[in-house]
């Protein structure tokens, strides 16, 4: 097969390209497709890879998302490596199969390029899609770049097929920042790809030499066993999570804290707390401050789920102010804001020292957030550092002055 | 790219005289993929189908099991009835989740991680989930030709849920969600959706056709034909439920019988291949359809103006059989002597079709 002839080499391509090219190197035997935008460009480049004879797969173009799931939740049961994808509303369609498929413990992946959700019909990024299925039993987290996200396809199958973990798993990347924007990529050689994701091997698959029986009808009281199992795994996860991207990095020289990326904390007062591509412009934007000698920082959440409670803390807590960019909508929720603040809080709640923390909605309807509201939202958070307490828990960014 | 070409089964059709329509047969194959241990009614149409199917299908099989009676009612955690591999999927499913097993087997033997020969893969879904909530999912396994057998077990409502109108529910049937009343005095105002023949219309490739549990023998012909060929197949089999119908739970098997004799469940095959029905299927004798409606509690509220719509209907239905119709058949389709059929000494056959 090409695929396995294939040697390192630096490519040019953008996120949608470079998720496809990981499921490629994965090599997946069940793709389930369905157009939308933006993240149909991962599809669209599987088609053509199996079209071309460079991947063996079963390339299905499902009648909408719920199929896809579904297909993707069969494929998996039998045995299969599976891949399938979505954006936006096409998220939610399938939302019935979130939970089934991490309660049979089947190691479904799912890239996700964000899409706003409707009303009305947006293009853009926002964070919502994916967020709104956080709780599912997904790991989940997200890309700043197209070589990230590559990466990050690779290291959800390795942490969601090992046996301590089994569980599906959601690949983020905003949508157009990340899908559709290019940027340099190295693609590994095959040996090393080999050497880092071992062949899929599921421990209780559909096969007749072996009959089991998945899902069957339980008794309220064996509900609660199964539901602590799952979440067990979850928590379980968290020192898979740490050992795949140690070995990831032996392997392919590409170092990624599992958990929290952080750029120019060691002094800074206030900091940016964000998840996904809006990092990239903020470092630029930290870049600029710290010129004026603004004591500005940021950290990027790399992984949602599982969360990562003490990391956050002991980041957080070390800030004066930290100004949350949610780039998503938690409507009616505890800071009338995004999702990213609640649990940012929450995991601040047991620090000895607490910073004050608010709530930035930017980035919204796919946006981009430009450097002056970067300088902007600075301003609020010394501002608040100055007051001793905050002026109000969410900020619309362009909506005040 | 080297690949492994796939091995598929093909399992024999049963001796039967008349396409297996009167006769029972004592070469029936040894295997139970379904055993007992499982919570059905007394009388249950669906799981005696079920027995039915998995025993003509054999022991490499997997099943797929789309929520709904033979879900819940077969599958308790820690105890289940299945021999051969089976898994839950959701209501609406049924063919995704099936067409999903289906690719992952292509897949894993052309690519060398499973070896032995293509496992027959068979979603028992109900009428629910075949045609209202997974009409799409399984039109969609049907199009793309997955290597598969999707059967409807029709029982003409939700039962699982406690009896609710689904699209095959019949014409006057009462359910809980089509109740007769003083303004509703049918009942189901509706006909059911002619799913069986969408599925043949739409999917001229697949082998499609339809089947009672009061024909044992050609219904597993029909899951076998349905196995044999090689892509998607679809069989949508009569099976009467006594918690639903209302009637004496030893009467299944006759229910099954007197559906087809009264012409309100058309027996046929399409054929992938000749791109035509075959309607050469005869039950032993042709009844006014009063002989099946006055077994079944759900009919129980009927006038004569809403069993003579019906015998309407199924004088429609041996019409597009190409079956001529007896003159006391045609008679039934005015109330006034429906009113006058009701009496006992009607109760009898009205024609010999064999």
């Amino acid at each position: 097969m090409p695929v396995m002839e294939a040697t390192k080499r630096m490519v040019r391509i953008n996120g949608c390209v470079a998720s496809a090219q990981a499921a490629k190197y994965a090599d997946v035997d069940v793709i389930a497709a369905y157009p939308i935008r933006p993240y149909t460009a991962t599809m669209m480049a599987l088609a053509q890879m199996v079209a071309n004879g460079e991947l063996d797969a079963e390339y299905i173009v499902a009648d909408s998302e719920h199929s896809q799931l579904s297909i993707a939740h069969g494929a998996a049961s039998a045995g299969a490596r599976v891949f399938t994808g979505s954006s936006g509303v096409g998220v939610q369609f399938a939302y019935e199969l979130y939970s089934p498929i991490s309660g049979s413990r089947m190691p479904v992946q799912m890239m996700i390029a964000d899409r706003t959700l409707d009303p009305p019909g947006d293009f853009g990024s926002e964070h919502t899609d994916a967020l709104s299925t956080r709780d599912m039993g997904w790991l989940m987290g997200w890309s700043c770049d197209a070589q990230e996200a590559f990466d990050n396809h690779l290291i959800a199958y390795r942490i969601g097929e090992d046996r301590r973990v089994l569980l599906p798993q959601m690949v983020c990347q905003d949508g157009f920042f990340v899908s559709h924007i290019t940027g340099d990529v190295e693609l590994p050689d095959m040996g090393q790809v080999r050497e880092f994701l071992p062949p899929y091997k599921h421990p209780y698959p559909l096969d007749p030499r072996h009959p089991v029986s998945h899902g069957p009808q339980i008794m309220p009281e064996q509900g609660p066993p199964l539901q602590l199992e799952r979440a067990r795994a979850m928590e379980e996860s968290m020192a898979v999570v740490e050992q795949a991207h140690e070995e990831f990095a032996q392997i392919f020289g590409r170092k990624y804290d599992p958990w929290l990326e952080e750029y120019k904390t060691d002094d800074a007062e206030v900091v940016f707390f964000l998840q996904g591509a809006h990092a990239v412009t903020a470092k630029f934007a930290i870049q600029h401050m710290r010129e004026r000698g603004i004591k500005v920082g940021m950290v990027r959440l790399r992984t949602i789920r599982p969360y990562p409670t003490e990391q956050v803390r002991e980041s957080l807590s070390k800030f004066k102010v930290v100004g949350v960019i949610e780039t998503n909508m938690a409507l009616g929720s505890v800071s009338s804001g995004g999702a990213l603040y609640a649990e940012a809080a929450a995991a601040l709640y047991e620090a000895d020292k607490h910073p004050l923390v608010m709530s930035f909605m930017a980035g919204m309807g796919g946006e981009a957030i430009v450097l002056k509201e970067f300088y902007w939202m600075t301003e609020k958070m010394i501002e608040a550092q100055k007051r001793g307490k905050i002026e109000k828990r969410t900020h619309w960014v362009g909506f005040e002055h | 790219m080297a690949t492994i070409e796939v091995q598929r089964q093909i399992l024999p059709i049963l001796e039967s005289p008349n396409k297996g329509a009167r006769f029972y047969n004592p070469e029936l194959p040894q295997s139970e993929p379904f055993v007992p241990g499982h919570r059905t009614c007394a009388g249950c149409g669906p799981s005696i189908q079920y027995r039915m199917t998995s025993k003509a299908a054999g022991d490499n099989t997997i099943l797929v099991g789309p929520t709904g009676c033979m879900y819940v009612a077969n599958s308790s955690y820690l105890c289940t009835p299945y021999n051969v591999p089976w898994a839950h999927t959701q209501i609406g499913s049924s063919g995704s989740f099936t067409a999903g097993v289906s690719a992952a087997y292509e897949a894993m033997i052309r690519k060398g991680k499973w070896q032995g020969k293509f496992p027959n893969i068979i979603c028992e879904a109900g009428d629910g989930s075949s045609s209202d909530i997974a009409l799409a999912s399984i039109s969609g396994a049907l199009y793309r030709n997955h290597d598969c057998l999707i059967i409807c077990y029709d029982n003409e409502q939700y039962a699982n849920t406690g009896i609710q109108a689904s699209s095959r529910t019949p014409y006057g049937g009462m359910t809980t969600f089509s109740p007769p009343g003083p303004e509703v005095p049918e009942g189901k105002k509706l006909y059911p959706k002619d799913l069986a023949r969408m599925m043949a219309a739409g999917h001229p490739h697949c082998y499609v056709g339809t089947a009672s549990v009061g024909y044992p023998i050609d219904l597993m012909n029909k899951v076998r034909k349905g196995l044999n060929h090689k892509g998607a197949a679809f069989l949508m089999i009569y099976t009467p439920c006594q918690k639903g119908f209302v009637y004496e739970t030893p009467r299944s098997i006759d229910l099954g019988r007197l559906v087809v004799e009264c012409g309100l469940y058309p027996m046929w095959e399409w054929s992938p291949e000749k791109r035509e029905y075959d309607y050469s299927f005869r039950p032993a004798s042709m009844r006014p359809v009063s002989e099946y409606l006055k077994l079944q509690g759900r009919f129980g509220h009927l006038h004569a103006e809403h069993v003579a719509n019906l015998q309407k209907f199924a004088n429609r239905q041996w019409k597009m059989m190409g079956i001529q119709i007896p003159e006391a058949l045609l008679l039934a389709e005015d109330a006034k002597n429906v009113t006058n059929m009701a009496a006992a000494a009607e109760a009898q056959a009205v024609a010999e079709t064999v």
